[in-house]
């Protein structure tokens, strides 16, 4: 006992109270003259040199022991309450708001879990709101995933494809949430667990968790009915509106969704499963006995873009992105796929260019890569943009030109001192007169397109040009005019490689260029970045561009995180909070007529990656991309002044929040957990 | 005999093929075909840009900078392979030599994760390290001497030896952190080590902190683990645990189980005693003191409603008042009742708790910001006790009303310790929160200094600092202006500080320095969970380690690379610290760099 060491006593709270204890009966032994008295200490001594070393062995027992020692009996294991922590509350719904109050067991009152509350109290709890009408029951009811079916009525075998895709994934889904039993769940809920998830994801079937309960239903029938459009191909003009009526007949739920397209009818499933829920009492799905949902997107674009050129992203966190925009509604993967910094994409005709321009050779995405995110996407209702930016911001992957014969296809390429040619680093810029950088335009082009499926709207990039660059090799007295030839040749090897069929929009980055008139407004839609209230917005829907707002002081979600260069002021801090991206809205603000408000298509939220990495691209893009969905899938009007939210919206956009999390994406969190839990007491 | 070893291992290194790399006299490390410009480079060549990095610069690779005096570094480099390594470690007593035991199956898993592929090689070199150590305790305070001297010296006949030499078991594991960032892995199979080595090592501040808050958002134990793992990585050596707050109390308390009970956010957010008592034990492992904060008066309502019910009367009062604005910081609202005597006890219950988990020599934090005045006054109770026991309802009287709560629980604290801790006779100092009790004006009739130690959270500049320091308190420093984590994401218009604003903070420019303990870089967590933790805190808290480790006069310019470097051995250590500047920048050293910026 004695050999015991400070170190080792130290790893039991309880250890030198232990020696201390010893030490006495040791004392009292040398003094003993009774007999029994010596066995007792002998005995627990025996005890203890016993627990020493079953604790030295890293057992758990001895704490155990160690605390029945110096803790009365009344003391109980705090692992294992009386009753669960959670239990002890429940919720009741009061002026619209869950109230937390406490629950005893004895009482005669169901316990309503704050999932169940929430659902059933004040605003329906849809993210994006529908726009037309939203009506759900009071009267909910529970049931097995087992017992869900799809029916399809539609006479587009195209449509039928793309549906049952559709379905498989909102059941998926489902199964993932009904698998999150956090009542049941161990104190380490983490990483461990959503691995076991996504690797069980395939499994068929239904509920994994614990036992089969039947719930209140008998069945559950989904009837999808797509008459009109048998079109699965993008474009501005798909009708994305749906019609969603639930109704039940002696425990038979049927779920009627009818929409003109199969985009609208996905737009459907997206709404019913957010209209389904995993109550943590019963370990049940439960949804309402009878919905009314009738609903249309105010805007047709709805984008989301991400840069993977500063950093490069796995195809798995690309189509994680892909999965929340699907739930937020948000309809436009723009996929910045290179810049001067680095070119991923592996060309089928140029592999020179990822050769030498990718990070690595698993920092890659091949032709095949974007077709399989291209088809996932399709399946959540996502269209993907592939962007090849140029003329500027390329350079790392176009430096080989000359060693082939081909010249040289960029010039300015790492350039130093950089901050005279490029806003920033590392430098670069195709070569306008070189026919073979057109040519490689026009083949990667074909390829992405062949990929992504045809389309009305691609991106040329065409932002930031520095005619310093330029001016160094070529004598034109007009380098602005060089840069409008540039994008106007990408045009035409667009055009030429779409068949010989012009999208009918074609996006580029708002720029000094966009401020002339030298781009066909018939042609050319602009992508605005700059800030909300600069004139340019005014005379680009003046001068009749279509545009796409991507305002730096509302939807860069990149901003706020300082500058990452030594020196230099930060680009666009502070931060845009969600309620921020929530609150922009460009068109009420400028006051435009009806023919304005036309040419605006919609709205993209945009992560640049110079400070993000797949670790942080989830936080990074949600919930706040969530909000953008709803401002351009609702466009709700909103009278409060800058900083006051509608209670009813932290709400509906804490519960958004936790299905995101639920589908395994990490997304920020809004407030304190218990401002979650107790809605509008931090408000 | 050196020069013997270097050709050998050009030798080696040239029969890996693939571009070489050069490290430049301003410590660029470039590709051997992309030669940079008015760059003069050295005649080493090296295999890759992180075995460059190793030796390019008077730090090599080594994070945070060692402080000397003596430091260099070879350019050559042994080849081996991390379960070749042999050790031995010498210690004064059986404790001790346990933990060296330990610090060792630490750093070899650390090795494993540099390994870019196999780590095995078929016929490595031959490394022994001989570790050290004087001291036979180990007792981690803000005495504990936690410098050590790594010298490493390759022979062609005897290999390699590497010996580490330490005060205390903690200034081992620190060398042998270090000497983890002598390594990388080869672009074959194994790894690299420097082969030449001195260093010898010592922190400028015994306080390098970090506070994690689990009340705002629980943290479940296997990221806490992992903050743990950072911090090790960056030889912080405090984990201020701000375990409960108003919000939620997940901690559980054997003696007073209702706190966790009305407390937690649900069961299976709480932290259990005994899992407490093993996460101390995983950083102790680690050379880092959990010190334990329970926070009051204020910032107390989850866990403190259940009074009223159980006969005790109310513990916390102005709970749930809304709206909250007027008498709370922040919602929810809650503040101890000073004049409830059952308050004392349910804290001394706690708090003997804490000692009994913590280290003999451990102490506590008290908490004690943001009490606002106005939540007392509002109390038809506590105004009649006040004036029944003489008080008035002035702020002098609702001051000396506060001060008492903390002298209170301070003699709470020394009986508890008397009794659980006989052999240590110092009674131990508490730490408490700057507040308006700390004004320097007042502060001397409020708490005194031998007692409490004063963590400020105010900007560095800011004189309550000097004063403090100036009437002998002791202090920590967590300016809110540099090292509050979580700033800049909407929360009453702060503004992020990225990692250069975290690295530029300054210390306390002041003569009683010996009263500057070090400092905390905070993570509030009102808008973290488990989901954003790591990236919020790392690799920031690593920028205000190497200030807390080192106060280096170097600008971050000179460093950059050094931190990328740093910034993705977390990685490799599976901490998913954030992203700080493109790849393209991390990858093409200088090549982003300010064109117009004089070194």
């Amino acid at each position: 006992m004695m050999m015991m060491d400070s170190f080792w006593r130290f790893w039991s709270f309880s250890g030198p109270l232990r020696t201390r204890q010893g030490l006495r009966y040791l004392f009292k032994m040398s003094l003993a003259v009774s007999l029994r008295r010596a066995l007792l200490v002998l005995l627990s001594g025996a005890i203890f040199i016993l627990t020493v070393l079953y604790w030295n062995q890293g057992g758990g027992k001895t704490q155990a022991y160690s605390e029945a020692l110096e803790r009365p009996h009344s003391h109980k294991d705090g692992t294992a309450f009386p009753i669960p922590v959670e239990k002890f509350w429940t919720y009741k719904c009061e002026n619209d708001r869950c109230m937390r109050v406490s629950y005893h067991a004895g009482k005669t009152a169901k316990r309503v879990s704050f999932i169940t509350c929430s659902m059933t109290c004040g605003y329906v709890n849809i993210w994006p709101a529908p726009t037309i009408k939203s009506l759900v029951s009071a009267q909910t009811t529970s049931f097995s995933l087992e017992i869900v079916q799809l029916e399809m009525d539609t006479p587009h075998r195209e449509v039928r494809k793309q549906l049952q895709l559709s379905f498989d994934s909102f059941l998926k889904d489902l199964r993932q949430i009904q698998r999150l039993d956090y009542a049941a769940s161990p104190a380490e809920m983490g990483e461990s667990e959503s691995s076991s998830w996504s690797s069980n994801n395939d499994m068929v079937g239904a509920a994994t968790s614990g036992q089969r309960r039947s719930g209140g239903l008998e069945s559950l029938l989904v009837k999808i009915s797509v008459q009109k459009s048998g079109d699965v191909d993008f474009s501005l003009d798909n009708d994305e509106s749906y019609q969603l009526s639930t109704m039940t007949e002696s425990h038979r739920l049927l779920v009627e969704i009818k929409a003109n397209s199969f985009f609208g009818a996905r737009h459907g499933l997206s709404t019913l499963q957010q209209l389904i829920w995993f109550d943590d009492e019963d370990h049940m799905l439960h949804t309402y006995v009878n919905s009314k949902v009738k609903d249309a997107p105010k805007f047709r674009y709805r984008g989301l873009m991400l840069d993977t050129s500063r950093h490069f992203f796995s195809l798995e966190a690309i189509k994680r992105t892909i999965m929340g925009m699907g739930l937020a509604k948000l309809n436009r993967f723009h996929w910045h796929l290179t810049d001067a910094q680095s070119f991923p994409y592996i060309s089928r005709n140029y592999p020179e260019l990822a050769e030498h321009g990718a990070y690595s050779e698993s920092e890659t995405y091949t032709e095949q890569d974007v077709r399989e995110v291209a088809d996932f996407a399709r399946i959540h209702g996502v269209q993907v943009i592939p962007e090849i930016d140029a003329p500027a911001h390329a350079g790392n992957g176009w430096d080989w030109g000359p060693k082939r014969g081909m010249g040289e296809l960029a010039v300015c390429i790492n350039q130093q001192p950089w901050s005279f040619y490029c806003g920033e680093p590392p430098c670069g810029q195709l070569n306008p007169k070189n026919n073979h950088t057109y040519l490689i335009l026009q083949r990667l082009y074909e390829e992405l397109l062949l990929a992504t499926g045809p389309t009305d709207l691609f991106h040329l990039g065409g932002d930031e040009v520095n005619l310093d660059c330029w001016a160094q090799y070529f004598n034109d007295t007009d380098l602005r005019g060089l840069w409008c030839d540039f994008m106007l040749q990408a045009m035409a090897r667009l055009k030429m490689a779409n068949n010989g069929v012009s999208p009918k929009y074609l996006a580029v980055w708002s720029s000094a260029l966009t401020n002339t008139k030298c781009l066909p407004n018939s042609q050319f839609t602009v992508q605005v970045w700059g800030g909300s209230t600069w004139q340019e917005n005014y005379d680009l829907l003046d001068n009749g561009y279509n545009v796409i707002f991507s305002h730096v002081d509302a939807w860069y979600l990149d901003c706020g995180f300082g500058s990452w260069r030594s020196t230099g002021e930060a680009a666009c801090s502070p931060y845009r909070t969600w309620q921020n991206v929530y609150k922009h809205r460009p068109w009420e603000r400028m006051r435009l007529d009806k023919k304005r408000r036309k040419q605006v298509l919609g709205g993209e939220a945009c992560l640049w990656t110079e400070q993000v990495d797949e670790n942080q691209l989830d936080n990074r893009l949600w919930p706040r991309a969530g909000a953008l969905g709803e401002r351009l899938w609702s466009d709700p009007s909103d009278d409060h002044d800058l900083d006051i939210m509608a209670p009813e919206v932290f709400r509906r956009i804490s519960l958004f929040r936790t299905r995101l999390v639920e589908l395994g994406i990490k997304a920020e969190a809004l407030f304190p957990k218990y401002c979650a839990q107790n809605p509008g007491e931090c408000i | 005999m050196k020069w013997l070893i270097i050709i050998w291992i050009l030798l080696v290194l040239n029969a890996a093929g693939g571009t070489k790399w050069l490290c430049s006299r301003s410590t660029v490390c470039t590709p051997e075909n992309r030669k940079l410009q008015g760059e003069k480079y050295r005649v080493a060549r090296f295999e890759s840009q992180r075995d460059c990095r190793l030796s390019c610069g008077k730090y090599g690779a080594v994070w945070p900078m060692p402080t000397g005096p003596g430091i260099s570094l070879s350019h050559s480099r042994v080849h081996f392979d991390p379960q070749e390594m042999q050790f031995s470690v010498e210690a004064p007593s059986e404790a001790a030599t346990q933990f060296l035991h330990e610090t060792r199956r630490l750093f070899v898993a650390n090795l494993l994760r540099e390994c870019a592929r196999d780590c095995t090689v078929a016929s490595s070199a031959r490394i022994v390290v001989l570790a050290t150590v004087i001291s036979g305790s180990l007792v981690l305070d803000w005495r504990t001497h936690e410098n050590y001297k790594l010298a490493i010296n390759s022979t062609l006949g005897n290999g390699t030896v590497v010996h580490i030499q330490a005060t205390t078991v903690y200034g081992a594991r620190h060398a042998f952190e270090t000497l983890s960032n002598l390594v990388t892995g080869s672009v074959t199979r194994g790894l690299l080590l420097v082969s030449n080595v001195l260093i010898s090592d010592r922190p400028c501040y015994p306080h390098r902190g970090l506070l994690l808050d689990t009340a705002r958002h629980f943290m479940p134990l296997q990221h806490v683990r992992r903050t743990l793992d950072g911090m090790a990585a960056s030889k912080m050596n405090v984990l201020h645990w701000h375990v409960v707050d108003a919000h939620s109390f997940p901690l559980e308390i054997t003696r007073v189980p209702q706190m966790q009970l009305y407390g937690a956010y649900s069961s299976a957010q709480t932290y259990s005693r005994k899992q407490v008592v093993e996460l101390m034990k995983y950083a102790r492992l680690r050379g880092i003191r959990i010190i334990v904060e329970i926070d009051g008066p204020s910032h107390t309502n989850s866990g403190w409603q259940w009074g009223p019910d159980e006969g005790l009367g109310e513990l916390s009062v102005c709970l749930q008042r809304s709206p909250w604005e007027s008498p709370c910081a922040s919602p929810p609202c809650g503040q101890l009742n000073p004049m409830n005597d059952n308050v004392y006890a349910v804290l001394k219950a706690i708090f003997r708790q804490v000692a009994e988990m913590g280290a003999p020599e451990e102490t506590v934090h008290m908490g004690g910001d943001e009490v606002q005045l106005s939540c007392w006054n509002s109390s038809m109770q506590i105004q009649e006790k006040m004036l029944s026991q003489g008080y008035n309802l002035s702020e002098k009287s609702f001051l000396h009303l506060w001060a008492q709560f903390h002298r209170r629980n301070l003699l709470a604290w020394d009986e508890i310790n008397r009794s659980e801790h006989p052999d240590i006779p110092e009674p131990k100092p508490v730490i408490l929160w700057s507040s308006l009790l700390t004004n320097p004006d007042t502060i001397e009739r409020h708490l005194p200094k031998e007692r409490f130690i004063i963590q400020t959270w105010v900007d560095p500049h800011d004189s309550l600092n000097r004063k403090l320091l100036e009437l002998g308190y002791r202090i920590i420093v967590s300016n809110a202006n540099f090292w509050y984590l979580d700033h800049g994401f909407g929360h009453a218009k702060t503004m992020y500080h990225n990692w250069r604003t975290v690295y530029e903070a300054d210390m306390p420019d002041i003569s009683e320095a010996q009263l500057v303990l070090g400092g905390e870089v905070c993570l509030w967590t009102e808008s973290v969970d488990q989901n954003t933790l790591e990236s919020r805190i790392w690799p920031r808290a690593g920028a205000a380690a190497e200030r807390l480790w080192a106060n280096p006069v170097e600008s971050t310019v000179l460093i950059e690379r050094r931190f990328y470097r740093y910034r993705e051995r977390l990685l490799d250590r599976g901490i998913q610290a954030e992203a700080v500047a493109p790849r393209f920048c991390v990858l093409n050293e200088k090549l982003c760099d300010d064109p117009y910026f004089v070194y």
